[in-house]
């Protein structure tokens, strides 16, 4: 029985492998007739762990692909960038054209701050979808001078403004998909919108990858790949160092509204680094990049004996816990104390720096989560972007 | 448009034992389905060791006991207060307005806890006004529920303002209509204004939920819902005077203005307490008195209040259960199921009884 099971299990997997072969022959040869029409590639950009990317070089300019994981656009989603004064080549008639090396940058979320930061272009930022928020210090310097304005979000953006601001790029964060109408009357001006999907990605360091869009943006690619490379480096020494742990402390994550609990599934962003710093977590085997709605009663098992509460969402003391609903004090990590919270890096407007350089700093906060799961691993290391409650 | 047709046919106002059979029925159905209610969920717990844990006798796993003492019994108790207390304002409000489609919303009641609500989830971002706030030592969901009270009985003062100076219903109807309008164009130019984030937990707000309300805020709730519903009780005689027309009403001695000013008082006190504590839920408050009116065939308070008052419960915990789909680890809106499962009820009894009495 078990025998015939896997022999049809054998046939389907080789059906599946055959497909898969066959199409991405199909792609290849669909990808070299389009090349054909043009100057040849003379590489790629090295993108390791980043899915929603890609960079072409070619001998005059480059060619940038944003991948829409939910649907097929990618013709939509093409960018040349191009130095000053260059002609736009043939066959890209579609794709919109960055100048580079971009001087003025508009973004839209924390995470376009950070990458800016990264590549050390912070200053180069003159808008931003909201000015709440901010965490770098260059950034809020400018806004105090007026060098950097508020431009509004999505359906508020103000779009005469960023048409007389001319800037070199918006940076936008929707899905592509779906928000593409809304920039519409942009992108006709002559500014070209790049869409950031890395909140798409699946790792840290897929996401962390995504400054090096902003580095071929301003053309300090080699910097900041060399950063990047420290970066990842640093990341897997510290995954590997957790990898030896002798436990696997149990966590919960995030905190539960009205009766359900979003935890995150354990093939996203989250579940990664929770894989990654050694920690148990009850559905690190659960598919999906996104979180998962679950009831508090299925939940609360877990809950009420698990060694660690980590990322609690707005609650800055242990004794706020209660307050939000009394029977979260029966927690187990409640009574222990092993409540700790991403906010030791909240500045006086209520900016959180872990959802701004914590993107780009994967390694820090991996740190941290070892940290406080296994502190016999990093005694030396003081926590960054977590925070005990107490 | 037709609540005022006067009592027709014979028997309707009598407590015959027909009816008596149905209310008794209706109460031991209700006690089953309070302890399928607790008894059902994401976790498999044997009944015998519900029954133990109901009666605090011992147990041996601790995780059962927390389970059903701190999360299905709060959130049953909750179900049987929610739903008794909105059926029977939107029956006070289909007399009191004669309109069939009327709720315990339609005074703008709901709107204006929703408001409150709006005022403090999407204003987190400035945290000036926070601070103040935490000062006063109010967070969590207490901070919530007191500004959607605040709300409610902001607008619920305007409406009885308004009610004391209006002596047309149908007038009153539209005002109260009007006054949700204009609390949801501020609701809706607020949302326009914020983060997606802080919009995302105002919507998570507006799905209604049973599962948010222990310890504390169920007695708070208990109280409210408990005075709300004492006061609709003791009006079933006025509501059968409006019943017969106002004229008629006040030839019976009836003071009409200050019957709708308590009428109107206990409604409010029970659609914004709800609404505080649960999230704005629908359709139970319209459709239950319905089924109350075709189920005992009539249009007595003196009967339909107390008919109200189980089938209102009882309609909820049946939703509750689906609700928590068993044997899943997931949640569905409550708000989602009380429509999706209570419309076709509603259809299929108006369909077999064929004509819907007094409506």
């Amino acid at each position: 029985m078990t025998t015939k099971k896997n022999r049809v299990r054998m046939r389907v997997s080789w059906i599946i492998l055959g497909i898969f072969f066959y199409s991405s022959c199909k792609q290849g040869t669909h990808k070299d007739a389009s090349d054909r029409n043009e100057k040849r590639s003379t590489g790629k950009t090295h993108i390791k762990y980043a899915h929603g990317f890609s960079i072409d070089e070619y001998e005059h300019f480059r060619l940038v692909t944003i991948l829409n994981p939910e649907a097929d656009r990618t013709d939509t989603l093409r960018y040349l960038l191009l130095k000053e004064g260059q002609p736009v080549p043939e066959g890209f008639s579609k794709a919109q054209v960055i100048r580079t090396p971009v001087k003025t940058i508009i973004g839209t979320s924390s995470m376009h701050i950070a990458q800016a930061d990264f590549a050390g272009v912070a200053d180069r930022i003159i808008g931003l979808g909201n000015l709440h928020y901010v965490n770098s210090p260059i950034v809020r310097q400018n806004i105090k001078d007026g060098k950097c304005v508020q431009v509004g979000l999505e359906g508020t953006m103000n779009n005469e403004l960023i048409l007389s601001m001319h800037p070199g790029v918006l940076i936008a964060m929707a899905n592509p998909g779906a928000g593409f109408a809304k920039y519409k009357t942009l992108i006709d001006g002559g500014i070209p919108v790049l869409w950031n999907t890395e909140w798409l990605e699946s790792t840290p360091l897929g996401r962390a990858e995504w400054v090096k869009l902003m580095g071929a943006l301003v053309e300090k690619e080699e910097i900041v790949s060399k950063k990047f490379d420290s970066v990842e480096h640093t990341y897997d020494t510290l995954a590997q160092l957790a990898r030896r742990a002798a436990t696997r402390p149990r966590v919960i994550i995030g905190m539960p509204f009205k009766g359900s609990w979003y935890v995150p599934a354990g093939g996203s962003y989250m579940g990664r680094f929770l894989r990654d710093a050694g920690a148990g977590y009850k559905w690190s085997d659960t598919k999906g990049t996104g979180s998962i709605a679950l009831n508090f009663e299925s939940v609360a098992p877990e809950a009420l004996t698990a060694d660690y509460w980590l990322n609690l969402g707005y609650i800055d003391k242990k004794g706020d816990i209660p307050g939000k609903d009394p029977r979260y004090a029966a927690f187990s990590p409640f009574k222990t104390d092993h409540l700790y919270n991403y906010n030791n890096r909240v500045n006086d407007i209520g900016g959180n720096d872990y959802w701004e350089s914590g993107g780009v700093n994967p390694q820090i906060v991996l740190a941290d989560m070892i940290r406080i799961l296994h502190p016999e691993l990093l005694p030396d290391h003081v926590l960054y972007y977590y925070n005990q409650l107490k | 448009m037709g609540a005022a047709t006067p009592l027709s046919g014979h028997d309707t106002t009598r407590w015959s034992r027909r009816r008596i059979l149905h209310l008794t029925g209706l109460s031991l159905l209700l006690l089953i389905a309070f302890l399928m209610d607790i008894t059902l969920g994401s976790v498999r717990i044997p009944f015998r060791q519900v029954f133990r844990i109901l009666f605090s006798m011992h147990t041996d796993d601790l995780t059962w006991k927390y389970i059903v003492e701190q999360i299905r019994i709060p959130k049953a108790c909750t179900a049987v207060l929610a739903g008794c207390g909105l059926s029977v304002s939107g029956l006070q409000m289909q007399t009191l307005f004669r309109n069939p489609l009327a709720g315990p919303d339609v005074l703008g009641i709901t709107s204006g806890a929703s408001l409150g609500v709006v005022t403090i989830m999407l204003s987190e971002g400035s945290i000036a006004a926070l601070y103040t706030i935490k000062e006063l030592g109010i967070s969590g969901s207490w901070l919530i529920i007191g500004a959607a009270c605040v709300g409610a009985a902001g607008i619920m003062l305007l409406v009885v303002t308004i009610s004391g100076r209006i002596r047309n219903n149908v007038m009153m109807l539209i005002i109260g209509v009007m006054i949700g309008m204009i609390t949801q164009s501020v609701i809706s130019l607020w949302q326009y204004f914020s983060s997606p984030e802080l919009v995302k937990d105002y919507l998570l707000w507006t799905f209604g939920s049973l599962g948010g309300v222990s310890g504390s805020q169920l007695y708070i709730l208990a109280v409210v819902v408990v005075i709300g519903v004492v006061i609709c009780f003791l009006s079933s005689k006025l509501l059968d005077a409006l019943l017969l027309g106002e004229n008629y009403a006040r030839s019976m001695g009836l003071t009409t203005q200050r019957a709708r000013v308590i009428i109107i008082c206990s409604t409010s006190l029970l659609a914004g307490g709800i609404t505080a504590f649960c999230g704005p839920i629908g359709f139970i408050g319209v459709a239950v008195p319905h089924m109350a009116r075709a189920l005992f065939n009539t249009s007595s308070h003196r009967i339909l209040m107390p008919a109200c008052c189980l089938i209102g419960t009882l309609l909820m915990l049946f939703c509750d259960m689906i609700a928590q789909l068993p044997a899943s680890q997931t949640v569905l809106p409550i708000n989602v199921v009380t429509s999706l499962i209570g419309a076709p009820v509603l259809i299929w009894v108006i369909l077999r009884k064929n004509n819907l009495r007094a409506t």
